[in-house]
């Protein structure tokens, strides 16, 4: 076979030109990212500023590991359960770690430095575990009841949510605002506790985004095509599950991204994992520092919640690529 | 590369499905694997395959259980064809024929030459090239059952198994894909048939199955004989010049 016609048959790993192109779009995004909020700057202005360094950089840099964060994950689970509507969320992070924030918001641990946030993470942990408990049979985990058993713990924690807010009504806009994500409290501590943890996680999908390619064409299949799939699979779950909970339990939950940004990717770029997983980590970070950075400017000087913003322009922009792509189905 | 099945027996829940079958299945040689629906030739191919742990026995290969091999090392001596090939995912053909070189790649390395004219190789030889950019759910049953052919043979493995896979195809089909496996030469073939036609044809060598025992291994042409197909299958036969015909109400 001649080298030239492989490319129109396959395109292989991620793209380098592609890869630079999706990186000089996020460092723009991240840089209006930091010039535009409650309070503009102007380049000239920015050496002194403290709100500058203190509040607004590390900010974007939250917005951008969160996004990055999420959309890999939600490409690395949508493989590993072979179905399209999983996204990071699906076994219970969120709502764990919501059910933790509420707590420790009624608690009034607000005032202590990782007090809300490491209620939420140890919560999701706890969460997750229950679900794998209840979802394995014998060592060997069965995806789809570990599905059913996450959006079925996730709709009765929701509830208990709900609950603790009627019982406590005066809570109640902290802990909406928290169970629909914000970036208003991010500080360099975040950013060093969450970035190596980004690494890492990100770092196991790139690794084993073959073998997720694989995995699409099933359990047995992958196995016989070489995959150690139980081990595979534990260990993307594991890096991606905790990478998500420490992620929640930084900025709250923030919706859509892990669900819309790989399918939108996989409508243009194919359904490699090889190139699906570096795209859609770029693209994700990208989108969430943009919608982060609409919701603090659009209706300045009050700030909307993230996590609505991605919905309100994801939905719209993926409605839009469903339906350009409507003749390939 | 020596394939040995040593008393192996399985179990679902109680209910035994294999019972102590040992043999060797001849290198190099075609055999089919038959038996009536239920009687445990799908489970065989799994133990071989290494899918399944069987509750006592072994198969080995060169002497090594299959179970203590890594997935990867397995992969590169064993290929398997599902009966049911997965259908819902957005890969080409020539993508997914791809796949079957991942028992030899490295970890992130990028597919190479060598790869790219072995799948080639495989899906002319399948006669599947002309679909190479097509997407599963765009091609028929029995394109898709080439293209899975194909993937398997991409694996370069000695070893390959395949789960009836003429099943759903039509005559010029089913005719086309054992001379196929014919012509995948040097390679040691266990294949789940049921047409006993078709098998005598192009089988070597047959492993009859009777209620998750072995009944007969042996030259395919010698096995079939109509008192065995009366036992397994409870239909009366006869062989007529090579041909094995049927007595479907009691006419002939």
């Amino acid at each position: 076979m001649k080298r030239d016609d492989v490319p129109r048959l396959t395109k292989g790993r991620a793209n380098p030109w592609v890869l630079l192109l999706l990186t000089v779009l996020l460092l723009a995004a991240m840089a209006a990212g930091c010039l535009y909020g409650a309070v503009d700057f102007g380049w000239d202005e920015i050496g002194q500023s403290p709100i500058f360094w203190q509040l607004r950089l590390p900010r974007v840099v939250m917005s951008a590991l969160v996004g990055a964060i999420l959309a890999v994950s939600g490409t690395a689970y949508q493989s590993i359960f072979r179905n399209p509507l999983t996204d990071p969320y699906v076994l219970g992070i969120s709502s764990g770690a919501s059910l933790g924030a509420a707590v420790a918001i009624l608690l009034g641990l607000e005032a202590w430095l990782w007090g809300v946030g490491g209620v939420a993470l140890v919560a999701a942990l706890l969460t997750v575990l229950l679900i794998y408990r209840i979802a394995s049979i014998g060592n060997r985990m069965h995806t789809t009841t570990l599905l059913l058993t996450g959006v079925c713990l996730t709709l009765l924690i929701s509830a208990l949510i709900s609950f603790l807010m009627v019982l406590h009504q005066e809570k109640m806009d902290t802990i909406i605002f928290w169970t629909m994500g914000s970036f208003g409290n991010s500080s360099w501590s975040d950013v060093t506790l969450l970035a190596p943890v980004a690494v890492v996680g990100i770092g196991v999908v790139l690794w084993y985004s073959r073998d997720l390619n694989l995995l699409l064409a099933g359990s047995e299949a992958a196995r016989s095509m070489g995959v150690e799939v139980e081990t595979v699979k534990r260990v993307l779950l594991l890096a991606t599950t905790l990478m998500v909970a420490f992620a929640v339990s930084c900025c709250g939950v923030i919706g859509f991204v892990g669900l819309i940004v790989p399918h939108a990717v996989r409508l243009v770029a194919g359904p490699d994992n090889r190139r699906l997983v570096p795209y859609s980590m770029l693209c994700g970070a990208f989108f969430v520092v943009v919608c982060d950075t609409l919701s603090r400017t659009i209706m300045r000087p009050s700030e909307l919640p993230v996590g609505s913003l991605t919905a309100l322009v994801g939905a719209p922009l993926f409605i839009y690529l469903l339906y350009r792509n409507k003749k390939t189905y | 590369m020596e394939l040995c099945l040593r008393h192996l027996s399985v179990a679902f829940g109680g209910h035994p499905v294999l019972r102590d079958i040992s043999c060797v299945p001849a290198a190099g040689r075609i055999t089919a694997i038959m038996g009536p629906n239920g009687c445990g030739k799908t489970t065989l191919l799994r133990c071989i395959a290494g899918l399944l742990s069987p509750d006592a026995g072994a198969v080995t290969l060169d002497g090594a259980p299959v179970g203590d091999l890594t997935a990867r090392a397995l992969a590169q001596q064993v290929a398997f064809v599902r009966q049911h090939a997965q259908t819902d995912f957005e890969f080409t053909a020539f993508e997914t024929v791809l796949m079957g070189r991942n028992p030899w790649q490295r970890r992130l390395q990028n597919e190479s030459q060598a790869d790219w004219d072995i799948v080639e190789r495989c899906m002319r030889q399948t006669g599947t090239w002309h679909l190479r950019l097509a997407k599963p759910m765009q091609m028929s049953g029995g394109e898709l059952q080439r293209v899975m052919i194909a993937r398997a043979l991409a694996q370069e493995t000695p070893l390959l198994l395949l789960d009836e896979p003429v099943s759903n195809l039509d005559i010029a089909h089913q005719i086309d894909i054992m001379r196929l496996l014919r012509g995948a030469a040097g390679k040691t073939t266990l294949i789940v048939i049921h047409d006993l036609n078709l098998a005598l044809q192009y089988c070597d060598d047959l492993l009859l199955l009777h209620d998750g025992a072995l009944l007969y291994h042996g030259p395919i042409a010698e096995g079939l004989t109509p008192e065995r197909i009366a036992t397994v299958y409870g239909v009366d036969a006869h062989v007529d010049r090579g041909h094995i015909l049927f007595d479907y109400d009691g006419l002939s």
